[in-house]
């Protein structure tokens, strides 16, 4: 774990991390990955990979419009919007 | 040294479902904004997405119709990034489990035909739609299309020109809407296409840097781009440096692609199964049901057309080459007992009044039961073939009905032999030297009689009975 990975990271994850922790973290990342890289030394060639630990199949929907129309609700509780849409910072050059 | 070129197509293909892939909200196109969102598509704590079979169902149709293999057991990923048209921060998609692998389809270019290889079509929610420029620095999102179902087709990388390119997209197109899965519609983005694009030295092994041209969505833009791509690598590599792999826009407007490097940047998707959905399983009797319910594909229907309809190779590729103007065709003909009239009209004037607007069957006033009024009433003899080309190009213009024109304007043939005869007389009364000339032998002059007869009856009367009519009376 070395300071340009955590720096992609918490870019990709829009976590912003302060320069006093950033040591901090970087270590503690670093034994984290440590930690679970023990999962490495099974062999698992011959395993098919776990998409989900419930071993059941999904439940699926017939194909029908339920939903009612919330637009009023769900702008109210958007951070910014008008009368029609969600706004947020522009986001284009 | 000549260059050679690779191109490898990803085709987003929306699924005509009523519902979206994971919640109970419409597709339906051109809604009021934000109105078709349901709590699951906009990602609120707490939702649980759950799988709309009917989707599935379109998908295998395609993996049938192009011989691949279907995954019974298909499972979901998420993709990770951010943008404020995706709520959820990720887009649930296909990628360790797709529905379908392994497929391909037959192309046509000029004078000659190519298999294309299709590697997978995985299923895939939609984003929703940013709107730029509306607003002061400020972007609007509108999320009725976010959760709608798309079904991505990706190529492998055999197609080797702009040409090529288009020729699959188009046997795409046909595919899916003959399937009934897509309506195909591209004006409205029910198809959308992001193209790889790399060249080589025709004697290298490896591929070479690829560029990605994203969101193309006409017929005539893949070819301009591709071929505005392949220029400018040719021309970076000649002058020795190198093309950088990356994903590039189209501008229509300036015919230029243009590096989108600031959303490369950070270009990792983290991909993982997504928790909250379990893998869905497709038993062999769904399987079996879809297989045997698959619609007529435009190949078969070809071959059904010449075989037992009697069309020449030529008319039944015309017709069975677009899904609405195979339904116009097997509509009207069972409004007569000519089909060969039927398809006369198609592949004649229609095709010819489509070549001259040059637009699709689709895009044109003509519907297939108005269509079908016209041939009716052709074989009924209500209108003569010379009078239903005027209907039929008053109908391109204005849409009408195809029996109110025929009313309005008084466009019934004259079948009464009476009113015909009183007319063929006047005719030859008021033209004594052309009655003699032509009693001396003058065949030809008899053409002259019956265009007489057709001016004083504004082209109405029956040519067959106006014939009879003359030979009678000229003898």
């Amino acid at each position: 774990m070395d300071k340009k990975t955590v720096t992609t990271i918490s870019y990709l994850s829009r976590l912003k991390i302060d320069n006093d922790k950033e040591e901090k973290i970087i270590n503690d990342l670093g034994n984290i990955i440590e930690f679970v890289d023990q999962l490495n030394e099974v062999d698992t060639t011959e395993i098919t990979p776990l998409t989900n630990p419930l071993e059941k199949t999904a439940k699926t929907r017939k194909d029908i419009v339920t939903a009612k129309n919330l637009k009023k609700e769900l702008l109210e509780v958007a951070p910014s919007a008008n009368e029609d849409y969600f706004l947020v910072p522009r986001v284009v050059e | 040294m000549s260059w050679e070129t690779v191109i490898g197509l990803e085709i987003h293909v929306q699924l005509s479902t009523k519902s979206k892939l994971f919640s109970g909200g419409s597709t339906e196109f051109g809604a009021e904004s934000n109105t078709h969102v349901d709590l699951i598509d906009m990602g609120l704590p707490g939702v649980l997405p759950v799988a709309n079979k009917e989707a599935f169902y379109k998908a295998i149709r395609f993996g049938l119709a192009t011989g691949a293999n279907i995954n019974q057991t298909s499972s979901f990923d998420r993709k990770n990034y951010f943008y404020p048209d995706l709520p959820k921060g990720y887009q649930i998609t296909q990628m360790t489990q797709p529905i379908v692998e392994k497929g391909s389809i037959k192309i046509a270019v000029d004078d000659y035909e190519k298999e294309i290889n299709i590697t997978r079509a995985h299923l895939e929610e939609d984003a929703g739609k940013s709107i730029h420029d509306m607003f002061e620095g400020e972007t609007g999102v509108d999320l009725n299309r976010a959760g709608t179902p798309l079904l991505e087709i990706v190529s492998e990388p055999e197609i080797s020109s702009a040409k090529e390119a288009v020729a699959y997209f188009k046997a795409i197109r046909q595919l899916v809407t003959f399937l009934d899965i897509c309506d195909g519609n591209m004006a409205q983005g029910s198809m959308r296409c992001d193209v790889n694009v790399s060249i080589k030295k025709s004697d290298d092994k490896e591929l070479g840097t690829r560029a990605e041209l994203k969101n193309i969505n006409s017929f005539k833009f893949i070819e301009k781009a591709i071929n505005f791509e392949i220029d400018r690598q040719i021309r970076l590599i000649e002058n020795g440096e190198c093309v950088v792999q990356e994903t590039r826009l189209y501008d229509s407007e300036k015919n230029e692609t243009r590096s989108m490097r600031s959303k490369e940047e950070a270009n990792d998707y983290r991909y993982f199964p997504c928790p909250d959905l379990l893998p869905v399983i497709i038993s062999d009797k769904e399987l079996k049901e879809i297989k045997e319910n698959l619609p007529e594909l435009p190949e078969e229907k070809e071959i059904r057309y010449i075989n037992e309809i009697g069309l020449d190779e030529s008319e039944a590729k015309i017709i069975s080459s677009s899904k609405t103007m195979a339904n116009m065709f097997e509509a009207a003909s069972s409004k007569t007992d000519d089909a060969k009239l039927v398809a006369k009209w198609l592949v004649g004037d229609i095709s010819a009044l489509l070549n001259k607007d040059n637009i699709d069957i689709d895009e044109s006033n003509l519907s297939a039961e108005n269509f079908g009024i016209l041939i009716e009433r052709i074989s009924d003899g209500t209108i003569s073939g010379k009078i239903a080309k005027s209907v039929l190009e008053e109908v391109w213009e204005t849409a009408s009905d195809v029996d109110e024109i025929i009313q309005s304007k008084g466009l019934v043939q004259i079948q009464d032999e009476s009113i015909l005869e009183d007319i063929a007389k006047k005719v030859i009364e008021s033209n004594p030297n052309q009655v003699s000339a032509y009693k001396a032998g003058k065949d030809k002059l008899f053409g002259f009689f019956v265009g007489q007869i057709m001016k004083e009856t504004q082209g109405k009367a029956n040519p067959k009975a106006v014939n009879e009519i003359l030979k009678d009376l000229l003898q």
